[in-house]
């Protein structure tokens, strides 16, 4: 890949995006979303969308500077405030069904630090409810897709110059994505096939739970009765298929919030909201997790989890074979987009209603929080068990044994 | 552009040019590569108190992609709900502040101008409403960027073609005294009272003459003169341009007599036109002559009827500070400032009171400012008996 010009990669992620991740139609409105930071990129997916027909690029730039002169210069009706046709914007998406791509990638963590942390954690626009429900209705067909850029880079490779450290990650993001490949959609549609398929077989079994064990891991994690594993692509009421995220190697669904015993330790470090915890240990009991260790910053996530009621129970629980591109990789991002693909992971916090259903859906977990961690590697062996007590190895060394 | 400078800058769009209320909503329209100004626009807005600061980012490449590939029915579109923020930003009263630089050329070069003709889109219309029914308080303000910088001086490395621009335009937006605004304050009294006085010498027509000129331009009889200072429907004082110099009326477009030349180079869409003479007869331009680029005013001063008349006539003072700097910016808001002028195309409708006189204002779709004035050009004011009242002699006042 080293031959193709910076342009030239980012018109092949673009493309991508467009006509794999958001699926974007002719004639259809497409918002792009992304920081400044990003511009070259949504120029360039800007111009794949009109290629492919769309009618109208809405451009959704994002300053995180004018964030900052709001948090810090703004009266107190300024904070979390939206204006009327931020509103009319939302539901022009969901009446006239657009498409959404929206770019993300490590942002400075300079930009909006030393700023009062009350009035950042109340600057949360109400239009986002608005939103959401466009999205949970299905009337718009998504992506988000990674954006590498030097500030990302810098997080990423610390300790490269800034012109090979943005290289790297730019080859790292090529590889997970799967543009190395001569027919990159080909290659995604290969694998989303594989882990549907996968994901089908392990519904078959209608688990009670799933095991996790290896090195200084042994944990249940009850599963409720309609609890299905989800992977790979999505689909518009008008059936329109796109992939909610460019790169996907999971299947996931929500767990039973009482049920999960024993200990975990994570197999990444993590990042929560801009501190990195390494060394996790968590104890549950009865769905709870109770005790939460770490050799650096274990602070943060008692903290974060102590937000609510839900926030230390699981919402999410999720599988990743070996084959996982970034987990092969072996790089932390710092981004969950691509974080949470590496590895098995669980999640505190708030589950997904779409993975279950009937009276399963009042049993979710429910809270503000929703924070991955990686529990899976290699030498992680995880197992199903039944209702009747049978166990079902469904990954070994990394293998789907399903 | 230092961060200083830059503060001074956005100090002087929100509490002078647009004239920022508490608990207003201010919008902030900048294309990207305006970052600096734009985030201190924010700043000083939500220290003057504004409830919220909605900057939009817009993207010349873009627009690029658009004109380049897009489909037929992609030209002059916009979502209907654009349209209905302009409605909502009206029946709100909010601040508009717009960010003026000239763009990087390789985000036009090349376009078809066809399709870039096209591209209308009827947002402009909304938000033109919203001017003319005085809902909004706004200002356009001059941002230095490093690609205007390198238009303007294309000799010198852009590091300190850049310096040299901020300087430039740190002049005549006055950054330079101690206190802009009082500074602005007084130019605009001293303005206001010029046209005002102006007016009431309910002048027949405006001569000029010296240096290869000799123009006769008739007034309408109701015709005012104004300079660039607004009040909102509700009473916000606000001035719509930053910088400014003129004082300015909308001329009889049938009585235009004589010949003009040009005092400084006109910039048509990146072709300069220098040494350009017009001759007038009846109110058109019949000749049209220049050292160079002369084709192309004849091209748009056909383009329809209205558009080899004139719309406006405009004088500046040796006070203004543009025209002293000699330097051509490819930005109307600037250079259109530098010394007295004239447009050919487009009157301003506004400034005449009897709807006889409305009538004859100038229509066209064209409007072409060019300078024609200098410290050698005297301009007098001609009443109906034929006797002429001096107005600018040597660039200084006289009435």
């Amino acid at each position: 890949m080293a031959d193709l010009t910076v342009d030239e990669r980012r018109r092949r992620l673009a493309r991508l995006l467009v006509g794999f991740g958001a699926n974007v139609q002719p004639g259809q409105t497409v918002m792009v979303g992304g920081d400044i930071d990003d511009r070259e990129l949504v120029r360039a997916v800007a111009n794949e969308c009109y290629l492919a027909g769309a009618r109208f690029v809405e451009l959704n730039y994002f300053d995180l500077y004018i964030k900052r002169a709001r948090i810090e210069f703004g009266g107190d009706d300024s904070i979390g405030y939206a204006t009327t046709w931020s509103y009319e914007q939302a539901r022009a998406a969901a009446a006239e069904k657009w498409a959404i791509i929206s770019l993300s990638g490590g942002t400075d963590p300079s930009i909006l630090a030393g700023l009062d942390p009350d009035r950042l954690g109340r600057d949360n626009s109400p239009v986002n409810t608005e939103w959401l429900k466009a999205v949970s209705e299905q009337l718009v067909n998504w992506t988000v897709g990674p954006s590498p850029s030097p500030v990302w880079a810098a997080v990423v490779h610390p300790d490269m110059e800034p012109d090979a450290a943005l290289e790297l990650l730019w080859s790292e993001v090529e590889r997970v994505c799967r543009l190395d490949e001569d027919d990159p959609v080909a290659s995604w549609e290969q694998r989303m096939g594989d882990m549907v398929a996968t994901a089908g077989r392990i519904d078959d079994h209608r688990f009670d739970a799933l095991h996790f064990q290896g090195p200084g891991t042994d944990l249940e994690v009850g599963l409720l009765p309609s609890s299905r594993f989800i992977s790979g692509g999505s689909e518009t009421a008008d059936g329109i298929p796109h992939r909610p995220n460019v790169p996907s190697e999971e299947a996931f669904t929500t767990p039973d919030p009482t049920r999960v015993n024993g200990e975990v330790r994570a197999t990444r470090p993590l990042d929560v909201g801009g501190t990195v915890l390494t060394g996790l240990r968590v104890r549950f009991e009865d769905g709870r997790a109770v005790t939460i260790d770490a050799d650096q910053g274990g602070e943060v996530l008692r903290a974060r989890t102590a937000i609510d009621d839900g926030g230390v129970r699981l919402g999410e629980v999720a599988l990743v074979d070996g084959e996982s591109r970034i987990g092969q990789l072996g790089t932390v991002f710092y981004e969950t987009l691509l974080d949470e693909n590496a590895a098995c992971h669980i999640a505190l916090g708030q589950g997904f209603d779409y993975c279950v259903s009937g009276d399963d859906v009042g049993r979710i977990n429910s809270s503000q929080i929703h924070i991955d961690f990686m529990i899976g590697d290699d030498d992680v062996d995880v197992t199903g068990v039944t209702g009747g007590g049978d166990r079902v190895p469904v990954l070994r060394g990394g293998a789907w044994q399903v | 552009m230092d961060d200083l400078l830059t503060e001074r800058l956005a100090e002087l769009a929100v509490g002078f040019g647009a004239n920022v209320q508490a608990d207003q909503i201010v919008m902030v329209n900048a294309e990207l590569g305006r970052e600096p100004l734009a985030r201190a626009v924010a700043a000083a807005a939500y220290r003057a108190g504004a409830r919220y600061v909605d900057v939009t980012y817009a993207d010349a490449f873009v627009r690029r992609a658009k004109i380049e590939n897009a489909g037929d029915e992609a030209i002059g579109y916009a979502p209907p709900w654009h349209v209905e923020r302009m409605k909502q930003m009206g029946e709100q009263h909010v601040a508009v502040i717009s960010l003026e630089a000239a763009l990087d050329p390789a985000a036009t070069d090349g376009l078809d101008p066809v399709r870039l003709g096209a591209d209308q889109s009827p947002v402009r219309q909304a938000y033109l409403r919203l001017v003319m029914e005085r809902l909004i308080n706004w200002c356009i303000i001059a941002c230095p960027t490093p690609e205007w910088a390198a238009r303007v001086h294309p000799d010198l490395p852009v590091d300190e073609a850049f310096e040299l621009l901020s300087q430039e335009i740190a002049r005549v937006c006055r950054l330079d005294e101690d206190d802009p605004v009082a500074a602005w304050q007084t130019r605009f009294d001293r303005l206001t009272e010029i046209s005002e006085r102006l007016g009431e010498h309910r002048f027949e027509a405006v001569h000029f003459s010296g240096d290869g000129t000799d123009l006769t331009v008739g007034l309408l009889p109701s015709a005012e003169w104004a300079c660039a200072t607004f009040t909102t429907a509700e009473g916000i004082s606000h001035h719509p341009n930053l910088p400014t110099e003129e004082v300015f009326t909308t001329p009889d477009p049938r009585r235009t007599d004589g010949v003009v030349r040009s005092t400084k180079p006109l910039n048509i869409e990146g072709t300069m036109v220098t040494g350009l003479t017009v001759r007038f007869e009846g109110g058109r331009a019949v000749a049209i002559d220049a050292d160079g680029g002369a084709e192309v005013l004849r091209g748009r001063a056909s383009r329809d009827d209205g558009a080899s008349r004139l719309g406006e006539l405009a004088l500046v003072d040796g006070e203004g500070r543009i025209g002293a700097l000699d330097t051509v910016f490819y930005s109307t808001l600037i250079d259109e400032n530098a010394a007295s002028h004239i447009a050919l195309g487009s009157g301003l409708g506004y400034l005449v009171k009897d709807e006889r006189d409305k009538e004859q204002v100038n229509s066209s779709s064209i409007h072409i400012d060019f300078m024609i004035g200098s410290p050698e050009i005297d301009v007098d004011g001609m009443n109906a008996d034929g006797t002429r009242v001096p107005v600018l002699r040597g660039g200084e006042w006289q009435i």
